[in-house]
C-alpha cells in the first residue's frame, strides 16, 4: 500500500494529491491519501481529512512506501514506522509556503540516504517502483534527551 | 520539577513526543492547540490556533497566562512554533525558566519563532549544526529527534 499524508498543515497540498491520484489510477497498488485541507478530492484512492496520532501510525506502519509533504512530524513520523519515504517538499515557487525551508529538509534527508526527495510529481510514478526503506539512527536522538535531562537538572539545582 | 510543555499540534508535537523520554521523573502537562490528534493527550490545555494575527496572540497571552497562574510550571520546555512566543512572554513575567528546542525542520534558516525567544530563552537548542550560524552564542546543538 502506498500512503499519501500531508500533515496537520493548514493549508492544503493539492500539487501532491492531485499528481498522486493520477498515478492511483494508473497502477495496481491500493494508495491511500490523507488530504488535509486540499480541495481537490482524489477519485482513485481512499482518502480521508485528518486522523489522530496512532491511526496515523498505524497506517505509516502499514504502508510499503509514505509518500509525504516535507514537514518534520510527517517524515519522523515515516521514518519511524521503517516505511520507505518519498518526500514531495512545498514549494515557495507555487505559492505553497512562503520559504522553501521544506526544500532544505528534503535535500538534506535525501543526502542522508534517509529519504527520497522529489520536486516535481511527474516525477512520482517512476520513483515509486523501486524506492526502499531506509537505515535508521537515533544517536543524534539520544544526544539531545541526554543534554535536555543535564539542562533540566541545572535548573533544578539552582 | 513541574513542565510546561508547550508546542503547536502538528510536527512540532511529534517532535515533542520523541522527547519524552527526557522529561521522565518531572510532572508534566501539554499546552498546545485543539485538534483531532490532541484530544486524546492526557493533562493538555487545548488552545485555538495563533498563526501571525495579532488579536489571537494577544488572547492566546491571556488564555496562558491563567493556565501558567494555576498550574505554576516550574520550568516551560517547547519546541515551538508560536505558541512559544506568549508562552515564553508569560513564563518572563512570571519569573518561570525556559528551555527552547528549534524545529529540527530548521537546517540553514532560523525559525521567526526561534529569532524572537532567543532573546527571552533560559537555554536554546538547535537541532541541526548549520544552524549555529544564525544564532548567537547562547544556541546550542546537542543531536536532535532524528
Amino acid at each position: 500500500m502506498i500512503f499519501v499524508t500531508v500533515g496537520q498543515h493548514s493549508e492544503g497540498f493539492p500539487r501532491l494529491i492531485q499528481g498522486m491520484d493520477e498515478v492511483a489510477g494508473r497502477i495496481q497498488e491500493e494508495v491511500v491519501m490523507q488530504i488535509g485541507s486540499t480541495t481537490y478530492l482524489p477519485c482513485n484512492a481512499r482518502w480521508f481529512r485528518f486522523a489522530d496520532y496512532e491511526e496515523m501510525k498505524l497506517l505509516n506502519k502499514a504502508a510499503r512506501v509514505v509518500v509525504t509533504h516535507a514537514g518534520a512530524g510527517s517524515i519522523i513520523t515515516a521514518l519511524k514506522a521503517e516505511a520507505a519515504v518519498v518526500v514531495v517538499p512545498r514549494l515557495s515557487r507555487y505559492a505553497e509556503v512562503i520559504d522553501d525551508h521544506q526544500l532544505e529538509l528534503a535535500r538534506e534527508l535525501s543526502t542522508e540516504g534517509r529519504v527520497v526527495a522529489v520536486s516535481e510529481v511527474e516525477e512520482l510514478e517512476g520513483v515509486l517502483q523501486d524506492v526502499t526503506r531506509p537505515k535508521l539512527r537515533s544517536k543524534r536522538a539520544n544526544r539531545l534527551i541526554r543534554a535536555l535531562r543535564t539542562c533540566l537538572e541545572e535548573f533544578e539545582q539552582d | 520539577m513541574k513542565l510546561a510543555l508547550v508546542c503547536s499540534h502538528g510536527g512540532h508535537l511529534t517532535q515533542m513526543l520523541e522527547l519524552m523520554e527526557a522529561f521522565e521523573g518531572h510532572e508534566t502537562f501539554f499546552l498546545t492547540h485543539d485538534s483531532v490528534r490532541t484530544r486524546k493527550l492526557e493533562n493538555a490545555y487545548l488552545i485555538p490556533v495563533i498563526g501571525t494575527n495579532i488579536w489571537r496572540m494577544a488572547m492566546s497571552t491571556l488564555r496562558i497566562g491563567k493556565i501558567f497562574w494555576r498550574e505554576r510550571p516550574d520550568v516551560v520546555v517547547s519546541t515551538g512554533s508560536e505558541i512559544a512566543i506568549p508562552a515564553f512572554f508569560v513564563s518572563r513575567l512570571l519569573g518561570t525558566r525556559t528551555l527552547f528546542i528549534e524545529t529540527w525542520a530548521r537546517i540553514t534558516s532560523p525559525s521567526g519563532t526561534g529569532r524572537i525567544v532567543y532573546f527571552v530563552a533560559d537555554a536554546f537548542f538547535v537541532q541541526w549544526k548549520q544552524l549555529l550560524n544564525c544564532y548567537g552564542p547562547r544556541a546550542h546543538y546537542e543531536g536532535g529527534v532524528f
